[in-house]
């Protein structure tokens, strides 16, 4: 009797019941706060529908509260959201509600949904649904309901840098409206091939592999100033 | 020999006259008046490219380079470039024949068909400078300008981004393709020169067909299916095809061939019009 007593609450602990959703953000948020400063290299893969874009290599900086800079010799594509700004959301705890969720086992590792509720009527995140691993405090997957950007959905993987919250690979999935062509600009004037069905919106996938990550080593706010 | 010291003679007659500079000063302008262009207010062009994209994804990096004004220019100017060059090709013949030295010219030791090959060729010099002059200002200047980086463009399937070091060997192989459709637009209002009196005749008649021609090719009407493919406006922008993904070989060396065709068969026409032709001025 008391070996299964103590099995529940193994059980409990590991996967977050009883604890609240405050608290298991709380835990992301401390993660979050040990990082003042990183840079890191980061390769980019992009397989968006009406874009051809080859594996782009970028440096990015990053310096509490919300100074972000992406250095690129290449055209870099990214995603509008979810880089910097879902850390800095989540810092402002008076910024919104959390509402604790399902269960769910991403990746193998078994998370707790969270749902969040900005406060802010004119916030541009709507929604975030986070998936919080409650044994590692790490978020495994995000996906975000915003204004202008539609919902993106966010995969993260950590390796060396788990400690402080930062992944080694973020997958993100976004919604990519119809493209309209502008038809001042294109002048394909050989283009005869019947012009391609797309659906009104498409999915892309953007895949960030970050390395050589230098966290806490300072940088200069000139850095981010822009060029 | 004699071929050779005429084409020499026919490069001298170009570089003393007036018109041959207007080409070339002109294009200069344009080009300078789109660096400007670009320098002062590129960003709203790029974001004019990008619009359809940016409420979800941000374009990091240098957009707005050199390789990318440089493309802008090509795609501006090709259009009006045949003009500049007619200018100066359309009077090779029928300049001859309105200031009365044809009929000296024709004494020369030199058959008739050697006139006109050492004007074609003279010609062709010519367009291979105006194209030299047009790759240089719009490559080597905007790139001095604007830095280096990858190209983005725009076509009617979406955004393809070229990387920097995939981009020297485009623009040398657009360069010469769109060399190919100037050399036969060159050789096209050399043809009609050789059946005017006067340069205004070729130059206009030059200009007419390119415009109908590119009218034809922009109608979307069935009935002109069977021609559009040997159209020579169609092949004319066979330049942009280096910048697709994939590089479509097939469809390059198809312009390639009904652009040479082209420039052959209206080489053919005035030789055998000049040959004809009854010298009376």
């Amino acid at each position: 009797m008391k070996s299964v007593f103590l099995f529940v609450f193994i059980l409990t602990g590991v996967v977050g019941f009883g604890q609240t959703a405050e608290e298991i953000l709380k835990g992301v948020i401390d993660k979050i706060d040990l990082v003042e400063d990183y840079q890191a290299d980061v390769q980019i893969k992009a397989a968006i529908p009406f874009i051809k874009v080859p594996i782009a290599k970028a440096k990015i900086y990053f310096k509490q509260d919300d100074k972000f800079k992406v250095e690129s010799k290449g055209i870099a594509i990214l995603p509008k959201q979810g880089m910097s700004d879902l850390t800095g959301f989540l810092s402002n705890e008076k910024k919104y509600s959390a509402v604790l969720g399902e269960a769910k086992t991403i990746n193998e590792h078994k998370t707790r949904l969270i749902s969040i509720l900005p406060t802010d009527e004119n916030s541009e995140i709507i929604l975030a649904k986070v998936y919080i691993s409650t044994s590692e405090e790490l978020i495994y997957r995000t996906v975000l309901t915003t204004k202008s950007s539609g919902t993106v959905s966010i995969d993260y993987e950590y390796n060396l840098n788990k400690k402080f919250g930062l992944p080694n690979k973020m997958t993100f999935t976004v919604d990519i409206k119809k493209f309209k062509m502008p038809k001042s600009v294109a002048s394909d004037i050989r283009n005869n091939e019947k012009e391609k069905k797309y659906k009104d919106n498409e999915k892309g996938t953007i895949v960030l592999i970050f390395s050589n990550y230098l966290v806490n080593k300072g940088i200069s706010d000139e850095v981010f100033k822009k060029d | 020999m004699m071929l050779w010291k005429n084409t020499i003679n026919e490069l001298l007659k170009i570089a003393t006259k007036i018109r041959s500079y207007i080409g070339i000063g002109a294009l200069t302008l344009l080009i300078l008046i789109v660096l400007f262009a670009m320098k002062a207010d590129g960003k709203s062009y790029i974001g004019f490219v990008t619009a359809s994209f940016e409420q979800t994804l941000s374009f990091n990096g240098k957009i707005l380079n050199g390789n990318l004004i440089a493309f802008i220019i090509m795609q501006m100017l090709i259009v009006h470039v045949p003009l500049l060059i007619s200018l100066v090709t359309g009077d090779l013949l029928s300049g001859e024949e309105a200031s009365g030295t044809i009929r000296m010219l024709a004494t020369k030791p030199i058959s008739r068909s050697g006139i006109v090959l050492s004007k074609w060729i003279a010609a062709t010099i010519y367009t291979l400078i105006m194209t030299v002059w047009l790759g240089f200002l719009s490559l080597f200047v905007a790139k001095w300008m604007f830095g280096t980086g990858d190209l983005i463009v725009l076509n009617s399937n979406g955004l393809l981004i070229i990387p920097e070091a995939d981009l020297a060997w485009r623009f040398g192989l657009a360069l010469i393709i769109a060399f190919l459709a100037l050399w036969t637009v060159a050789t096209l209002s050399l043809a009609f020169s050789a059946f005017a009196k006067n340069s205004v005749g070729p130059i206009v008649s030059t200009m007419s067909v390119i415009i109908l021609f590119t009218i034809i090719g922009t109608l979307d009407v069935s009935v002109f299916d069977a021609i559009k493919p040997y159209m020579f406006t169609t092949h004319m922008a066979a330049w942009r095809s280096v910048f697709e993904d994939p590089y479509p070989t097939s469809a390059i060396w198809e312009s390639v061939i009904i652009l040479v065709a082209h420039i052959a068969v209206l080489l053919g026409i005035t030789l055998i019009r000049f040959n004809k032709k009854d010298i009376t001025s």
